[in-house]
């Protein structure tokens, strides 16, 4: 499993990804952590056949008894169908997820994490000194979404928007922007149903004040491309993928 | 899922499939007792010795159908635990594949204590599974202790129905529909005690 640190400051945040172990016929997907001095959130813990890699590498940057809470932006296996794991695996943890899919989530395995639901509109979540803002994705792609903001870092996590697919020697970050178009637009096309809730998610998100667009899946997006980002984003009409 | 795992996932579900078969079995005796109450009424003094004997099997379904109720319930409850033994053991084979691969990780160490409270969680799914087996197995043992019973009562009945003149053919049909039923409650119940024996404790 690779590690990438993205952000160093009084708080850290790492990706994970491109395990070169994963089975071929499972997606690749990112996970994030927030590593505080004595916290530690998981984003997107991911699928259970990723469940041993991941831990193992989260073990390079916090102890079990530090990983508090867990952030899953929507329903989807690949996102959190480890959590019947994690749930055996920490003793006191906390899982912020969308209050719609509660029933759904719980399904993987919920008995000693608490759930946290997120109401629609979005919250605010504190680990020790770092807020992390909770902002509504709805419908990309899933009906109930959420990405992360840490406006301290300046850095989106933003789950499914701006995912792509890539061999697990890809680099993490998009180098040209030009190039990578391609790797996202069909993704893009077929997942996200609605230009309405895309239009109303790009609205609030060039609000933010953003260095990296962090994904799902795939690479991130740094600095100038963040807005290029934005601009192919708003001008691609989605929902015609079929 | 390793075989074992399926192995007992099987042997669990197929008691429930076939007490279900045992339930249908039970309710034809005591239909069949309803029905052979009716024809010794009609005979009278000619099937005064089959009377009681309708009770008793009437008397002998009811409790074998409360019997079955209840293990169906307490199937459940092994199929329950079944399912949380897997979650334990795929936990427990997890976390040591973790320890494997954290080798060299700064907070490695502190997986110890997951692996071990999924161990602990793990044998104790286990060893509650192997008590409740046994446990089990004394309940399926009281339904065939029911059916060799009903047995008796059918070869009674056999006797008893000899001695009814006319109605004879009725009453040995009664007498031939209990000892079939108690036959098939007995294999059933048998192939549901072969089934779970492995699992029992030893």
């Amino acid at each position: 499993m690779k590690m990438t640190k993205i952000y160093e400051g009084a708080h850290q945040w790492v990706m994970f990804g491109r395990d070169e172990n994963k089975p071929d016929n499972i997606i690749d997907s990112n996970q994030y952590i927030v590593r505080t001095a004595n916290k530690c959130l998981l984003l997107e813990p991911g699928g259970t056949e990723l469940f041993a890699p991941m831990m193992a590498a989260v073990l390079h940057h916090a102890p079990v008894d530090q990983i508090t809470d867990l952030f899953a932006s929507h329903q989807d296996p690949d996102v959190i169908s480890s959590l019947g794991l994690w749930d055996q695996a920490l003793s006191n943890a906390k899982l912020h997820a969308p209050a719609l899919w509660e029933g759904y989530i719980r399904n993987f395995g919920c008995e000693s994490i608490e759930y946290v639901p997120i109401p629609d509109n979005g919250e605010t979540i504190k680990i020790e000194s770092v807020e992390l803002q909770i902002i509504p994705a709805h419908y990309l792609h899933s009906p109930c979404n959420f990405h992360v903001y840490d406006p301290q870092a300046k850095i989106l996590m933003c789950g499914s928007v701006g995912s792509a697919f890539e061999a697990a020697n890809a680099p993490v970050f998009v180098e040209r922007f030009d190039v990578h178009v391609e790797k996202m637009r069909a993704y893009h096309q077929r997942m996200m149903p609605s230009n309405q809730a895309k239009r109303a998610w790009i609205d609030r998100v060039r609000n933010l004040d953003i260095d990296i667009l962090a994904p799902q899946h795939g690479r991130m997006f740094k600095g100038d491309d963040v807005k290029r980002f934005l601009d192919w984003f708003d001008s691609l009409q989605v929902g015609t993928g079929v | 899922m390793n075989s074992q795992t399926k192995s007992q996932f099987i042997a669990v579900a197929s008691i429930t499939s076939e007490l279900s078969a045992v339930m249908v079995v039970a309710k034809e005796i005591s239909l069949a007792a309803a029905n052979a109450k009716a024809i010794a009424f009609r005979a009278g003094d000619k099937a005064k010795g089959f009377q009681p004997i309708t009770d008793f099997i009437n008397e002998l379904a009811k409790e074998t159908i409360e019997l079955v109720t209840n293990i169906n319930v307490y199937a459940l409850l092994l199929y329950r635990l079944t399912v949380n033994e897997y979650r334990r053991t795929a936990a427990y084979n997890r976390f040591e594949q973790v320890a494997k691969l954290a080798i060299g990780a700064r907070y490695a160490d502190s997986m110890q204590e997951p692996i071990s409270h999924a161990r602990t969680m793990m044998q104790d799914c286990q060893r509650q599974f192997k008590r409740d087996v046994t446990q089990l197995l004394g309940q399926l043992e009281a339904v065939m202790h029911h059916a060799r019973a009903a047995r008796v009562i059918a070869a009674n009945s056999r006797i008893e129905a000899s001695q009814a003149g006319e109605y004879l053919q009725s009453l040995q049909a009664v007498a031939e529909s209990v000892d079939k039923a108690a036959h098939t409650i007995h294999d059933n119940v048998q192939r549901c005690r072969i089934a779970l024996s492995i699992y029992r404790n030893s």
